[in-house]
């Protein structure tokens, strides 16, 4: 029953929907999108942040009370997330303000710093993993690196056809393997969306009763 | 010291925090990584507040008094009820609210993903590279079509899939190494010409 | 040399892009037809009342590296040729790097204003349903911008309905860049769309591409660096010989500046000094270009007679030689006009083609690992196995 009503809802409403994708009936594109949907799927979403508050708050607040490791470093957690709506509530969101100083002096750069580390990994990666172990391996680093070299303005450099070169590897085989991949991973894709339109698939209702 | 070079020294610190990670994992990085989240979630809960709720939300129920709006706002309200053991069987229906545009995503979704790609991958296979591509998307299809083993001609052929499929991920990879790279050089950039730069002048 | 500790291989990386990064030098970038294309696509929208571009900008502070200097690229081109840009972002987190983007571009162009030459919607939330609604109307479906002007009340909303008009989107993202467009809008209502992605993605999107979903693309900081150069080459040009405080001709009808897409030009042996991204001062004429010019300020042309020397058969002109009081004796305008002749480009406008000259020795460096890697690796198996 607690599972029901859902299931029917998202059918019925699927359906629905998949009538609006064919049909320019009115009653389908006007009332049905423009005046019920749209202004209830704005007033509902609203809410889905509260649940990321609400879920790292209790994480956090948790892991203080029981002392987990680290359990310090959780305050910083929840002074920089009160400071942060204090400043964005009274302060306001206009640029000069301390919210957005905070989130493009402090924020900002945290957010790319924390990529960039990516790049000191793959480096240490190639020295110590990326090994030549079979004949597709080596294909795979050779047409890496044809491809890494035609990328930089060096490539021009070593040879005027590097570029053609490395264009007709992603015009011709990587374009036919995506291709192949995008295929299948459409199909798969479609399928589930099917499984859950005709309510078949219900594992977004969570387990439980 | 003007105001702009305090702000970015004060970047310029955070940043280093988080690199200090790649010498030994330290209290600077762990403190620093808990205001990153934060300060991130804040930031989400001010801005969805302010563009979304207050237009769309409170606007139109107090000031424009569209009294049936006021459905929606307590569907939302359930979400949160997801934690308790109790109700939360309640917090299913804006879920299901939802997932009702997997409905558009059917009919959307077979027509970019799947029939345009199919469409152009049977054009006439005028030069090499077409019928190459023809080749390759075929054989890539097949490796993963388990129902038949991979044996004798078929499997030959199915075969090319696989050196298809490493030719594929290889360029991807020397496009990653790129893409990974320029990032640490946007923050290098930042440190070299916003940072030192405008300490020496 | 298995056990190298991984902090020696860190400290290589940081030196190979902190070197190139200090000391600039020129280098080429080759330009692939994605880039053309979306290039060419644009260009066709210049000094047209009628058609726009929008920009979505999905992504947030971490992927700026790469995708910030193609935002800047493409939105000084479109100041530079008079094309209508909106801008937007699905994230709350995009929504300064609009600003920033624009912002920075805007420094450099003090005639464009504003709900006259572009428009930034801001952060709307619910890309689904807006996507669907500009298909009918964009000045319903989106109502206000950033700054809270109704839409309908705006100049640059003269000529533009729906996606007829506003006929490209170009998404910048770092995962899903431009599926929302490409599935929903581009088969019901004929939008084309082209996509500013991070280098990872790049690859994947080569299917999109060839069908023709996509008209052009940007790949990571390369793609930024190929734009950065069209826009030197094409958009940025200025012929010494014509005089660009004409912007109307007879009719009224815009006289746009730079000059149209050519591949021919691109081939010249006359556009290596346009893509030189090392500080450019000499401003450098052949003797017919400068009678041409000089006619254009004839009060001047003593002063600029006594700047010009002659260089094998050229008239050049070094900047560098005129003090502040040369400066104003000629006036800022004559100065900016062979300020922009020098060819030389602002730092904020060639950031990705600096960083592909890190990219170069980086790339170098990485294929060094992985073979001095695979050696190591061989030559421990041969001594197991003679063991």
């Amino acid at each position: 029953m607690k599972k029901t009503i859902p299931l029917l809802i998202v059918i019925l409403g699927g359906l629905i929907w998949v009538a609006w994708a064919f049909s320019p009936h009115y009653v389908l594109q006007e009332v049905f999108y423009n005046q019920f949907y749209l202004p209830w799927v704005y007033a509902m979403s609203s809410f889905a942040m509260l649940l990321g508050v609400l879920s790292l708050s209790m994480m956090h607040s948790a892991k203080i009370k029981r002392k987990a490791p680290k359990w310090q470093y959780s305050y910083f957690f929840f002074a920089s997330f009160v400071i942060t709506c204090l400043a964005g509530f009274i302060g306001g969101t206009q640029k000069g303000g301390l919210f957005m100083w905070m989130f493009e002096n402090v924020q900002m750069p945290m957010s790319a710093t924390m990529f960039s580390l990516l790049a000191f990994y793959m480096a240490s990666a190639a020295y110590k993993a990326f090994r030549a172990r079979s004949p597709e391996a080596t294909v795979l680093l050779i047409a890496a690196i044809v491809v890494m070299l035609a990328q930089v303005p060096l490539g021009m450099q070593i040879s005027r056809h590097l570029p053609t070169f490395s264009q007709w590897i992603l015009d011709v085989p990587n374009l036919a393997s995506k291709r192949g991949i995008m295929l299948g991973v459409g199909l798969g894709s479609v399928a589930t969306s099917l499984k859950i339109l005709l309510g078949i698939e219900r594992s977004y209702l969570g387990g439980g009763d | 010291m003007s105001f702009e070079l305090f702000s970015n020294l004060v970047g310029a610190f955070f940043t280093l925090c988080i690199f200090s990670f790649l010498y030994k994992d330290n209290p600077f990085y762990q403190a620093a990584e808990q205001m990153l989240v934060g300060i991130s979630l804040g930031y989400g809960l001010v801005y969805t507040y302010e563009r979304v709720f207050v237009p769309y939300v409170y606007q139109t129920i107090v000031i424009k008094h569209e009294f049936v709006l006021i459905i929606p706002a307590l569907l939302g309200m359930l979400y949160l009820l997801r934690f308790s053991r109790k109700l939360g069987w309640l917090s299913r229906y804006p879920i299901a609210f939802s997932m009702m545009g997997v409905g558009m995503g059917v009919p959307m979704g077979i027509h970019a993903a799947i029939l345009v790609q199919m469409r152009q991958a049977m054009v006439p296979i005028e030069t090499l590279n077409l019928f190459l591509i023809f080749i390759g998307t075929i054989a890539v299809l097949l490796y993963f079509f388990f129902s038949k083993a991979h044996t004798g001609v078929y499997g030959k052929f199915v075969n090319v899939g696989k050196w298809y499929m490493m030719i594929g991920f290889g360029a991807s990879f020397g496009l990653t190494v790129m893409a990974r790279i320029s990032l640490l050089i946007g923050r290098i950039q930042f440190l070299v010409n916003d940072v030192f730069q405008m300490i020496i002048k | 040399m298995q056990k190298l500790d991984r902090r020696w291989i860190y400290i290589v990386v940081a030196l190979a892009i902190i070197i190139p990064l200090m000391i600039p030098y020129d280098s080429d970038n080759v330009t692939t037809p994605p880039t053309e294309n979306l290039y060419q696509m644009i260009d066709s929208f210049a000094g047209r009342e009628d058609r726009a571009i929008l920009m979505s900008f999905y992504h947030d502070a971490a992927t700026m590296p790469e995708l910030f200097p193609m935002e800047v690229a493409i939105l000084r081109h479109a100041f530079e040729r008079n094309v209508k840009v909106f801008t937007l972002t699905w994230m709350p987190a995009g929504a300064p790097i609009i600003e920033y983007a624009i912002n920075t571009v805007k420094e450099e162009f003090p005639d464009i204003q504003s709900g006259v030459d572009y428009c930034n919607f801001g952060y709307k939330p619910q890309p689904f349903a807006l996507v669907l609604g500009m298909g009918d109307n964009i000045a319903n479906t989106m109502n206000t911008d950033a700054e809270g002007r109704k839409l309908e009340n705006l100049p640059i909303m003269r000529g533009i309905n729906n996606y007829s008009e506003m006929n490209l989107v170009v998404e910048f993202s770092g995962s899903v860049a431009g599926a929302t467009w490409i599935t929903y809008a581009r088969p019901k209502y004929g939008l084309n769309v082209a996509v500013g992605v991070t280098a990872v993605m790049a690859a994947d999107l080569y299917p999109y591409l060839q069908s023709g979903q996509l008209v052009g693309m940007l790949s990571g900081l390369k793609g930024a660096a190929e734009y950065e150069k069209l826009v030197d080459v094409f958009a940025a040009y200025r012929d010494p010989a014509r005089d660009y405080s004409i912007t109307h001709d007879e009719d009224g009808n815009r006289i746009l500046p730079g000059r149209p897409f050519g591949r021919e030009i691109l081939e010249d042996e006359s556009t290596r000094k346009l893509i030189r991204i090392t500080t450019q001062t000499e401003a450098e004429f052949t003797l017919d270009q400068f009678a041409a010019f000089t006619a254009k300020h004839p009060e001047h042309i003593p002063l600029l007679n006594r700047l010009g020397e002659v260089r094998e058969e050229k008239m050049v002109i070094d900047l560098d030689q005129v003090t502040p009081e040369i400066r104003e004796e000629m006036g800022e305008a004559l100065y900016q006009e062979l300020y922009r002749l020098t060819g030389d480009t602002l730092y904020k406008f060639k950031v990705a083609r600096i960083g592909m000259n890190a990219q170069s020795v980086a790339h170098i460096m990485i294929i060094v690992f992985i073979i001095l890697g695979n050696i190591g690796y061989f030559i421990q198996k041969a001594r197991a196995a003679k063991n």
